[in-house]
């Protein structure tokens, strides 16, 4: 099982190390989707074998996997996978219109690699001290990304995200040293007290003050990777100048790793101080996001910054699940996770074809996508439909999950209001996606950015992979994922 | 844990480190001038490693003492050296006319902030009498220090000396807090290399050259 395990993390390298053993865009794209590949198997065997076993623990608690560890190493795993597939037509693309110099293609492979593999890692530990030091790595691999097309607006961008990435991830530092203090009582001298498993079957014992701040600090902390309002700031310029592929990985992958780090101390702060506290910090901080990401996305304008304000939007409704609670607010919470990973990573690859097809970023310029090209406008259209929760897709089941933990736990007023702000952001996005897609297709027809068939099969593969699997989930929630997401719940509690 | 207590002679010592590391972080908000935060910030470390040996004496730490040794060797000489050869001299930045507000304000706003980090530390949190009690605020009023700097400078230069400060912040919290964890001593020597990876990344990204000159205040292409 360790080795499962190390093989999750250490695999998409194999995209990095074929980058820098000079291997031109589609060698280096392959590499990084079989790594991918075997990332997304491994986790899943490695989920299989936990399946009734105590979780997998080792090397004084810094290797730790347990089911809820395992349900998001899956979700990362799918994302690369994803994505790396996405990255072989773009980059590709970008390479024959030599928009992107083969030094920046291999920079690209590079960081790719080097940032899935850092996130994959940070969900495998047990240990807080070096979660916090695998994010902030993770931060600062993607920001090569953010700022790969080496424009001053990507530039302006990678110096917001790291910046911005980097002082929130400090304070998370901040937080887990409150953590430990809190912990005190239990003289915790050894690599072993500092992880997570330990600190929660313990959590009777920590000082309740000092916890109190811990947790308040790494929700802000944290929450700046995750995006929750007003921490969002720099979200919506990474994901509009990042490459399509790493917006993906950002808004599926990044996102994701951060609300993990998040639900690990909420876990904490639960079992000590009860529901109340918890709940009235993510209910704060996910309606705020909610809101913002509504307000912003009326505005008409650069459809990858729409797709950004929908995350920052979705981790919202993710917080305000958590908050929520109980078992049906944390299965709805999980569930979004993966359901929003998948949608996302969709939109930003569909955006990644439109945009090298269009050559804009901007809404207003694109128009009868569907009749142009038939497979992305589709696949933009449906994942719209998919993101925005309506049926039969997976994040209609859970958005409903939601709402229905909110009705089951505390006052009505709440999940009301979570309605009518989901119906408020269906409006605003439709209201643009609907206008790339339909119209009449542009006058003189598109130049296919790709060079042969093969390339067009592939950039079509992963948004047809990934529409399918939403479709499944919305439909039938496998047993096995049921299983894994009953698990997950009891280990938060 | 054992903690120091905040009258024995490391704990005075640490106390006093604290404080001076307050000051300068004060003194860098007041400043204008680009030569100055750089030197202040440099100031900081090297009060920063004396802490950091302080409480390698008091621990009995080998651990620490390797950390007091980084510190001064990273943040104390090697980053304010190379902040000055490569950014201060090269762009020939001389004042950072880039605030948001004046001066007078933001000092004001600092001390409501330190202020503040004692109401949110002190009461009931820490226990009294330890150095931590002491200290702990005044690591919170540096980290709040660091981030108001950030805040209301918009040339890059000086957000990356506030985000430094938050950082030392942070440190002088984890020496007296948790000094004798091994793992936060490791991450902390981390923090300094990921310091000295986002400065290369400054350098080589050639974002120095865009940003610098253009400060961050005037790229506003990116709103909304």
């Amino acid at each position: 099982m360790t080795a499962l395990a190390i093989l999750v993390a250490l695999s998409p390298l194999a995209g990095s190390a074929a980058a820098l053993a000079g291997a031109r865009a589609r060698g280096a794209g392959l590499a990084q989707a079989a790594g991918a590949a075997i990332a997304l198997g491994c986790a899943v065997a490695l989920l299989v074998t936990l399946d009734g076993h105590p979780p997998l623990a080792g090397w004084d608690g810094f290797l730790y996997v347990d089911p809820l560890g395992g349900f998001f190493l899956m979700t990362v795993a799918a994302v690369t996978l994803l994505a790396a597939l996405g990255s072989i037509g773009y980059i590709c693309a970008q390479e024959d219109s030599d928009e992107l110099s083969a030094f920046q293609i291999r920079l690209y492979f590079t960081f790719f690699g080097l940032f899935a593999s850092l996130m994959l890692a940070a969900l495998e530990t047990g240990n807080l001290g070096l979660l916090f030091v695998l994010v902030e790595a993770s931060t600062l691999a993607s920001a090569a990304l953010v700022g790969l097309e080496g424009h001053p607006r990507s530039l302006e961008a990678a110096w917001k995200y790291i910046i911005i990435s980097s002082l929130g991830v400090t304070i998370a530092l901040a937080g887990t040293l409150f953590l430990f203090y809190s912990g005190s009582a239990l003289h915790l001298g050894s690599n072993l007290g500092l992880t997570w498993p330990f600190l929660l079957a313990h959590a009777h014992a920590l000082a309740p003050q000092s916890l109190r701040l811990a947790f308040l600090l790494a929700v802000v902390g944290y929450g700046t990777k995750v995006g929750l309002a007003p921490m969002h700031t720099w979200l919506p310029d990474a994901h509009a100048e990042a490459p399509s592929p790493a917006s993906a990985m950002l808004s599926a992958a990044l996102l994701n790793t951060g609300m993990y780090a998040i639900i690990r101390f909420l876990a904490i702060a639960h079992a000590r101080l009860g529901g109340t506290y918890p709940r009235a910090v993510l209910l704060a901080f996910g309606f705020a996001s909610i809101v913002i990401g509504a307000l912003f996305m009326v505005r008409k304008g650069n459809f990858k910054r729409l797709f950004a304000y929908s995350s920052v939007e979705h981790m919202g409704i993710i917080a305000v699940a958590l908050g929520f609670g109980g078992t049906l607010g944390l299965y709805g919470a999980l569930l979004q996770m993966l359901n929003h990973a998948l949608a996302k990573a969709v939109l930003f690859l569909s955006s990644g074809d439109v945009a090298l097809r269009y050559r804009t970023k901007e809404a207003g310029q694109v128009s009868g996508l569907l009749a142009a090209v038939p497979v992305t406008g589709g696949a933009l259209l449906l994942a719209s439909f998919a993101v925005l929760g309506s049926p039969p897709f997976g994040l209609f089941l859970s958005e409903l999950t939601i709402v229905r933990a909110g009705f089951a736990h505390g006052s009505p007023a709440f999940p009301l209001l979570l309605l009518a702000l989901l119906g408020l952001a269906f409006i605003a996005f439709a209201r643009t996606t609907a206008g790339m897609v339909t119209g009449p297709p542009p006058d003189p027809a598109l130049v296919s950015p790709y060079r042969d068939r093969t390339m067009v099969a592939v950039t079509a593969a992963p948004l047809i992979l990934g529409l399918a699997a939403l479709l499944v989930l919305g439909l039938w929630i496998p047993v096995g994922l049921d299983a894994v997401l009953r698990h997950s719940i009891a280990v938060i509690g | 844990m054992q903690s120091l207590s905040a009258t024995s002679p490391a704990g005075v010592l640490l106390d006093l480190s604290g404080v001076l590391i307050l000051l300068l972080a004060f003194a860098c908000l007041a400043s204008k001038l680009f030569n100055r935060y750089v030197v202040y910030y440099g100031a900081q470390s090297v009060v920063l490693a004396f802490a950091a040996g302080t409480s390698a004496v008091a621990f009995h730490s080998a651990e620490l003492w390797i950390l007091a040794a980084l510190t001064l060797a990273v943040k104390g000489i090697a980053i304010p050296v190379a902040a000055r050869r490569l950014l201060v001299t090269r762009l020939a930045l001389k004042r950072d006319a880039a605030m948001s507000t004046g001066l007078s304000t933001s000092l004001i706003a600092g001390g409501a902030l330190t202020a503040f980090a004692y109401l949110v530390t002190k009461p009931a949190l820490l226990p009294h009498g330890t150095v931590a009690s002491a200290v702990v605020p005044l690591s919170t009023a540096v980290i709040l220090l660091g981030s108001l700097s950030m805040v209301v400078r918009r040339h890059t230069v000086a957000q990356l000396i506030g985000w430094l400060i938050v950082e030392n912040g942070v440190f002088l919290g984890a020496i007296t807090l948790v000094a004798t964890f091994p793992f936060i001593v490791e991450a902390g020597i981390f923090l300094d290399i990921v310091a000295g990876v986002l400065i290369m990344v400054v350098f080589v990204s050639g974002l120095t050259r865009q940003l610098a000159q253009a400060s961050a205040a005037e790229l506003r292409e990116l709103r909304g």
